[in-house]
């Protein structure tokens, strides 16, 4: 089971190339099933997997690996690196997709290119396996850009319209944006560690400054970071996510749940040993996590669009994960990124079911629809549940124990993401009122509403399930520790990173707070925060009640005015976007420039310019050789011509003359010999 | 065979000279004989891929003979690691450009005439190790260029073929005083680059830099490097489809090749001294190139300007002095030939049909063309680095290799990673996204010849990105065998 691991990502991959080459295409293509099966079967694996992985019937890690190719000295591998995290992500993973493509047979049904959809949703799955089975940080990163690239392709699967077509070029430039990072943290990383094999790695890193310094530490650590902020639509880079939502919506549960997005955590979990070698970069995840669960959440506040509400607030838990694995809470950032995986996938396939039966996104053209579509309605009111933390739901399990760790690291963290949750419970119960409770307010659209197909709604219950109790069987039986706990050679790392910590004089509870985690003690936590948890969950879901519930929106409308300027800002998503257009434009300048340049200046004076300055000189030689050695020239024949004109009157052919000349010359000879004497 | 790098590099001159036999309208019976004396020199060099002993670093399938023995100059002809994939890559672009050039119908003898004769002049710099030949070689790629791009070639093609005929000829011509000062130098004087290699040692630093610069003057033209790269975008737009692609493809990397062969192996002196700037030039090319490609609408000269770019990433790659680098470089220069050929020869394939190149007079061309876009796709992330395809193979080496001596410009050099990208979707967008510009409604979607020619450089671009193996197989311990034999002068 395990020693066949690796194919896991490789029987979709070539589930994807088959259904490029073979089969018809066509709304009723029989091809899909072909996907869809396989994915089956790897769910199946990974359940067996993981099942062992629980039990500790499989040894983790697990590892395997065959040569892939060499350059200079360096050996590359191609191989897998199981542990717990990965066993459970394989499983999340295969899940969502698997139920996700069961969803889209009916969803898809119709569409003039419905084998390719599926071709591409697997492309897509395998990409994200290899990200999360592969030994080697290379092909991590390879798996990483092709995930982009089948994000590409599925955003923009309706590329005849031009908004798919934008927004999937904008999904691929930002998160490249991204990768740069990642890029520069493998440059960095190979040139002091000189491998991309994460084990070695990891003990290479343990050693310390014999391989990878504190700074260049920090500095990988830095770079990578900023490749999950790309992936995981983190500030500032989540302005790609809301555009995201052009795609099929089947595909946005797949990005926002389970695949993407669940990446950019993924690759800080597996590379979490640098940043416990360096303080400051483990600093900076948890920043970067809480300032994007603040602000995604507080966009998700004033957003119509049902799918931009789901997407802002994926941002926002993802910022959560991110801050939880910032404070040191390794175990509870995986454990918050499984449940977040079932509850949201399960939030987008029941938006998903809304709009196909209502055929809007936005939600003020909807409520009412509890009456018409109860399984979507109960299940998504599951899911919002356990999103905003209600009590022995999944979420509020991996939320305590994400709260509980960054109590541990800052108080004032906490409060700020204490607030944060208070903020997701109200635009969660705001998203559920506004669609299903109160009246119909577009009675055309709510008389066509219609509840979805079993293959739409049996993929929901089930997902309802695992919001409800995935949380409760992780924590009830340890495996949060037993799957989450940071392997034990890391303690190294970690103990180095405590001690790095108090040389710097920097705060001593981070380190202890750090190896005590490390070390697979959870710290304990004060008593009063479960009930401040509570309490921020029943504020959020009492204003809401009061907002939204009734249907009636007189008062928000009034608070909307009121705070006019806020709203404005956070409608306009802090600006965050036009800056990036501007940055665009920019850069088209710059490079309008830089053509400029290289049209006007180096080729046409440095390289025509030579040429002209040749021609110049040649023309300038010519008038030398013209006027004055061509005129010597014609000089000396001129003055041979003239003499010979002036000589040629003497010579007339006539004898008497020449004797005449003669007769004279001897003449003139006698004189003179007569006068010298 | 004994003589079988004297087969690969003429059998394509004896297949001109048949052209020559046959009467010019006998179109047909002139693409036969061409197509069978590439497609045999092709066969032949994987011959001697098959005979080539991929462990060993010396030079192999030798062939040497006394050629004008009153200077010492004789017929040299050898591979290693560094000359084989040139070898092959020009025997493969030759073959599908000429099968993509079945579609010329102007003055089809004398096309496919210097078509093979290129072909020969290519090849010969590659398999040469005497530089009298070197040089001969070198020269004679010139001329039938310059009538392949001045005869079949765009509505600017003289300007064009006379800008390019002249500005590599003044590189070459400081290349040759180079020559002559090496041939003068030694004792006893020897053209001979592999008897030149050794003598560095008992050279000045400033004589090697002097030297070093008059050959980095003919190579970087070629390669080309910043400032001297603007002779390409113009001679790539005004050359017809299958030129190019030889330009980009080949020609190219007879400036890497040089810079590997020549400045470094003879030159160690010149070439270290030379780094610093080597480096600030890479990244011109990888930006700056990048940028300008991005200002582009005409898709062949956005391609033209790519290759600035990706040239770029093989100099960034020379720049490090790593066996990773080189390794990257020599990549590089392969994977550039197979994915910017296929460009080529794709934008040759629309051009052929809607007789513009201006991305903004397409759009929606997706759902028509799906074979011509599929392909189209493909060669593109190939060209922005995806990983999988064979241009980030090299790519990403040249940057491994390059950061472990210059952190700060290979870190800088990376945005270009970033533009390519955006230059390229942009074309994509503009070109097959978005809904279909009805004056293309009856645009046809590329024909067998077509796809013939383009698929085998796909087929390559794939296998070799997610299988490098063979190629790096084959140029590591050459390239191991180059660093290790100079580490001291580069420590």
């Amino acid at each position: 089971m395990l020693e066949h691991v690796y194919l896991i990502p490789l029987l979709p991959l070539a589930a994807a190339v088959t259904l490029v080459f073979l089969g018809k295409e066509g709304p009723h293509s029989k091809m899909p099933f072909l996907s869809v099966a396989t994915m089956g079967w790897c769910l199946l694996q990974s359940s067996a997997i993981l099942w062992s992985a629980m039990t500790g019937a499989a040894h983790l890690p697990y590892a395997a690996s065959m040569p892939w190719f060499e350059f200079g000295e360096y050996p590359m591998s191609l191989g897998v690196l199981i542990d717990g995290p990965a066993a459970m992500m394989l499983f999340v993973v295969t899940l969502v997709s698997f139920l996700m493509q069961v969803y889209s047979i009916a969803y898809m049904h119709g569409d003039p290119r419905f084998k390719r959809y599926f071709a591409y949703v697997s492309f897509f799955t395998a990409s994200m396996l290899g990200l999360v089975v592969s030994s080697n940080l290379l092909v991590v990163f390879s798996c990483w850009e092709l995930m982009g690239v089948s994000s590409y392709l599925l955003i923009g699967f309706w590329f005849e319209k031009p908004g798919p077509a934008y927004a999937s070029k904008k999904a691929f430039i930002t998160t490249k944006v991204g990768d740069l990072g990642f890029y520069l943290g493998m440059l960095i990383i190979f040139a002091y560690a000189g491998t991309f094999d994460l084990t070695m790695l990891r003990e290479r890193v343990a050693m310390g400054a014999a391989y990878l310094p504190a700074h260049a530490a920090t500095a990988a650590g830095l770079c990578l970071l900023f490749g999950a902020v790309g992936k995981s639509a983190q500030w500032p880079l989540f302005i790609w996510l809301p555009d995201a939502m052009e795609g099929p919506t089947p595909v946005s549960a797949l990005i926002h749940a389970a695949t993407m997005v669940a990446a950019g955590i993924y690759l800080v979990a597996r590379t979490y040993f640098i940043y416990q070698a360096s303080p400051l970069a483990m600093d900076a995840v948890a920043w970067i996590g809480l300032v994007t669960a603040f602000m995604a959440a507080s966009m998700a506040l004033v957003s119509y669009d049902i799918k931009r509400v789901l997407a802002f607030s994926t941002v926002s838990q993802l910022g959560y994960m991110m801050l939880a694995l910032g404070v040191g809470g390794y175990s509870a950032g995986l454990f918050h990124l499984t449940t977040h995986a079932f509850f949201k996938a399960l939030l987008f396939l029941g938006a998903g079911s809304v709009i196909h039966s209502v055929h809007s996104n936005d939600m003020r053209e909807m409520g009412g629809l509890s009456k018409k579509m109860i399984v979507t309605f109960a299940t998504m009111t599951i899911a919002t549940l356990a999103i905003a933390g209600f009590p022995f739901s999944s979420g509020y399990y991996s939320k305590e124990a994400v709260l509980g760790a960054v109590y541990a690291h800052s108080p004032a963290m906490w409060a700020a993401a204490l607030f944060t949750a208070a903020m997701t419970t109200f635009y969660m119960f705001r998203l559920i009122f506004m669609t299903f409770l109160g009246e119909a307010r577009d009675h055309e659209k709510e008389h066509h509403a219609h509840e979805s197909p079993a293959l739409m709604t049996i993929p929901l219950c089930v997902l309802a399930v695992l919001s409800v109790c995935s949380g409760w069987i992780l924590e009830h039986f340890g495996l949060v520790e037993h799957l989450f706990g940071l392997p034990s050679a890391v303690v190294h790392g970690a103990e180095h990173a405590a001690k790095a910590v108090e040389a710097a004089g920097a705060a001593a509870e981070h380190g202890a707070a750090a190896a005590n985690h490390a070390a697979g003690h959870p710290a304990s936590h004060p008593a009063f925060l479960v009930p401040a948890a509570l309490s921020a969950f029943a504020a959020g879901l009492g204003i809401s009640w009061k907002l939204y519930a009734s249907g009636d929106f007189t008062t928000a409308t009034k608070i909307k005015q009121t705070f006019g300027p806020v709203f404005t800002l956070l409608e306009k998503r802090y600006y965050f976007d036009d800056f990036f257009l501007f940055l665009v434009d920019l850069s088209d300048r710059l490079a309008a420039a830089c053509f400029w340049v290289d049209a006007n200046i180096v080729d046409r004076i440095f390289v025509d310019g030579w040429g002209l300055v040749t021609i110049l000189l040649a023309e300038i030689e010519n008038f030398i050789d013209a006027v004055f050695v061509d005129g010597l020239v014609d000089a000396s024949g001129w003055v041979s011509r003239q003499a010979g004109a002036g000589l040629r009157t003497l010579v007339t052919g006539q004898v008497q003359e020449y004797l005449l000349y003669v007769a004279l010359a001897v003449s003139v000879f006698i004189i003179q010999m007569l006068t010298m004497r | 065979m004994t003589n079988l790098l004297t087969l690969i590099t003429f059998v394509p001159l004896f297949g001109a000279l048949a052209i020559l036999a046959v009467p010019k309208e006998k179109t047909k019976a002139i693409h036969a004989i061409g197509l069978i004396a590439a497609a045999i020199s092709f066969v032949l060099s994987l011959l001697a891929l098959g005979q080539f002993d991929k462990a060993s670093s010396a030079m192999q399938l030798v062939e040497k003979a006394a050629w004008i023995p009153s200077f010492g100059v004789n017929y040299h002809l050898g591979i290693d690691g560094l000359s084989l994939p040139m070898v092959l890559l020009t025997t493969l672009l030759t073959l599908v450009s000429l099968i993509f050039s079945m579609s010329v119908e102007n003055r089809v003898k004398e096309y496919w005439f210097w078509f093979l004769v290129l072909d020969v002049g290519m090849l010969g710099v590659f398999v040469s190790l005497d530089f009298f030949l070197f040089y001969v070689f070198w020269e004679l790629t010139l001329v039938p260029m310059y009538f392949l791009i001045g005869i079949w070639g765009g509505p600017k093609k003289e300007f064009a073929a006379i800008k390019f005929f002249l500005y590599t000829l003044f590189g070459s011509v400081f290349m040759l005083l180079g020559i002559l000062a090496l041939y003068f130098t030694s004792t006893p004087h020897t053209f001979d680059i592999t008897e030149l290699m050794k003598l560095h040692p008992g050279w000045s630093e400033s004589f090697q830099i002097t030297l070093f610069i008059a050959f980095y003057l003919g190579f970087a033209i070629k390669v080309p490097a910043f400032p001297f790269h603007t002779w390409l975008p113009l001679a790539h737009v005004e050359a017809p489809t299958a030129v190019s692609v030889i330009l980009a493809g080949v020609l190219l990397k007879m400036g890497g090749y040089g810079l590997l062969r020549v400045s470094y192996s003879v030159l160690p002196l010149g070439f270290k001294w030379f780094l610093p700037i080597l480096i600030v030039i890479a990244f011109i090319n990888i930006v700056y190139g990048a940028l300008c490609a991005m200002a582009q609408t005409d898709m062949k000269k956005m391609v033209a300007y790519s290759s600035v770019n990706h040239m770029g990433y093989c100099l960034l790659g020379l720049a490090g002095v790593t066996a990773t680098g080189f390794n990257g470089a020599v990549m590089q220069m392969v994977a550039h030939g197979l994915v910017t050929g296929a460009l080529f020869l794709l934008v040759g394939v629309i051009y052929d049909r809607a007789h513009t190149r201006d991305m903004s007079a397409f759009g929606g061309l997706g759902a028509k063309l799906p074979i011509y876009t599929a392909l189209m796709t493909v060669t593109v992330f190939a060209s922005l680095g995806l990983p999988g395809l064979a241009g980030f193979v090299g790519e990403f080496l040249c940057f491994l290799g390059a950061f472990q001596r210059f952190k700060l410009f290979t870190a800088l050099s990376v945005l270009g990673i970033l533009v390519t990208a955006a230059f390229f979707l942009r074309m994509i967008q503009k070109v097959f996204l978005g809904p279909l510009n009805q004056k293309w409604a009856n645009l046809e979607d590329m024909s067998w010849r077509e796809i013939i020619a383009v698929a085998p450089l796909t087929a390559l671009t794939v296998y070799l990105g997610v299988w490098p193996r063979p190629a790096l197989d084959l140029m590591n311990p050459t390239i191991n065998n180059m660093i290790q034999s100079l580490a001291a002068v580069f420590k």
